[in-house]
């Protein structure tokens, strides 16, 4: 860097600064009617550059900022509607639940679904009660659109249900008001959760697509008129002995949260009416 | 009038500077620590030449930006008509001209400015004056320093001539 090697102060530049400080010292002296039309006059005139220049940049860093909010809003808008579908859906379920549970009256206890990631989650379920709440082995689980399953181990706060899919769980189930009976099974080879059979119904019996089949409450173990699924339409037929249908569940393991695990007590009970079926004709829900 | 190129460039540069101070600074958020390029183009300017110069572009430059704060109208055309001035006056009597020296020269000048300009307007006391003068000051000073080293080695080239006097 070179700077000139000849300065110094001469009288010239002695005189020129106190000039400068003379005049700068009139300025602070001014009145104020005076000092703020100047500054303004400048403001106008030989600033005006400057302060158009200050103020898109402060503009721009306002908008910045206001993108960022925007930007931090959307996200958290974003995250509270992909959680909405989730939570209306729990509702939903609870809710049903809740009425499920005025319409029992008794006999149930009420489990949260403990999901896993593992493969057979929809096979087996975890649920959040145990001995201690009063769930019994091979007690009816059901949900407010049907039945799920049955208890297949109880530990002392969490107990493991069999789900409907599960390959060895088998049900009576009927239908007609009791007329036709048969057993349903989940369909071998299809994916969990997704369809059932209903095997050994007379070769003699039609039923039609859309017929609702509930449990019979043969066995002691399930309770008449819990709704297992509805006809699909026929699987396969064993000429003049039987056919199978195959069966929309009414319930998808790997979608309830909440179910009721109901009292063994209740096996000779008939329960069409707490659910949100149709009540077969004679069927009633006791009272406790 | 021929105006020599280096010349040219010095007035770039200190064009440049003054430029990014009003274009820069406003994008960021308010800091009392925020670098004065227009100081360190002052600065620039007044040890390059004759103190006269830097005393009537420190009267300029602080009538202008009096006029942006006009409750102290006066307050910083007075300071930095003397901060101009001693900067060229130091100058030619330190003579050394290194990157450190013009740090420091230019953290002096900030600093005083600040006190001469607080003095002048009198708007300050006791507390609040001592935490101006004694910290935010300073800081300021220590930031418009480092700023001025940023320019000097950025733009060595275009700061190496020497105006006409």
């Amino acid at each position: 860097m070179t700077i000139g090697t000849e300065r110094y102060g001469s009288r010239a530049d002695t005189a020129v600064f106190v000039v400068c400080l003379v005049l700068s010292v009139v300025a602070l002296a001014l009145p104020e009617g005076l000092r703020l039309p100047i500054a303004s006059a400048l403001r106008r005139t030989v600033l005006l550059p400057v302060v158009t220049a200050e103020r898109q940049a402060a503009q721009s860093r306002e908008e910045r900022q206001d993108v960022l909010a925007l930007r931090a809003q959307r996200d958290s808008l974003a995250l509270a509607a992909a959680l909405l579908p989730d939570l209306r859906a729990e509702n939903a379920q609870l809710r049903a639940l809740l009425r499920l549970g005025g319409r029992l009256g008794y006999g149930y206890v009420g489990a949260e679904v403990l999901h896993q990631t593992g493969l057979t989650d929809g096979l087996t379920l975890l649920l959040s009660a145990g001995r201690r709440e009063g769930v019994e082995l091979l007690a009816p689980v059901v949900a407010p659109t049907g039945l799920l399953g049955a208890i297949l181990s109880v530990d002392a706060h969490s107990s493991v249900a069999m789900a409907w899919s599960h390959p060895d769980f088998r049900v009576s189930a009927t239908v007609e008001g009791g007329r036709i009976f048969g057993i349903v099974a989940a369909r071998r080879g299809e994916a969990a959760g997704e369809v059932m059979e209903l095997t050994g119904i007379a070769y003699r019996e039609t039923l039609p697509v859309g017929t609702p089949v509930v449990t019979s409450g043969l066995g002691g173990i399930f309770p008449r008129g819990i709704p297992i699924g509805t006809v699909q339409g026929v699987l396969r037929e064993t000429a003049g002995w039987e056919r199978t249908y195959l069966l929309k569940p009414a319930v998808h393991p790997a979608q309830v949260s909440h179910v009721m695990v109901l009292s063994l007590d209740r096996a000779a009970d008939t329960l069409t009416a707490a659910f949100d079926t149709l009540p077969a004709p004679g069927d009633s829900v006791p009272k406790p | 009038m021929r105006v020599p190129p280096d010349r040219l460039k010095l007035i770039a540069a200190l064009v440049l500077l003054v430029a990014l101070h009003f274009v820069l600074r406003p994008r960021f958020a308010p800091s009392p620590f925020a670098p004065d390029l227009v100081l360190v183009a002052l600065i620039f300017l007044a040890i390059r030449t004759r103190p006269a110069v830097g005393a009537v572009a420190g009267f300029v430059v602080g009538l202008l930006s009096d006029a942006v704060s006009p409750t102290t109208f006066g307050a910083g055309a007075f300071a930095l008509t003397i901060v101009g001035f001693a900067a060229g006056w130091l100058k030619a009597v330190v003579f050394a001209d290194n990157l450190l020296v013009n740090a420091l020269i230019v953290f002096a000048a900030s600093w005083l400015r600040d006190i001469l300009q607080v003095a002048a307007s009198n708007q300050l006391r006791g507390g609040a004056l001592g935490l101006q003068l004694l910290v935010l000051s300073p800081a300021a000073a220590l930031s418009t320093a480092a700023a001025a080293l940023v320019a000097l080695l950025l733009l060595r080239g275009w700061l190496t001539a020497v105006p006409s006097r």
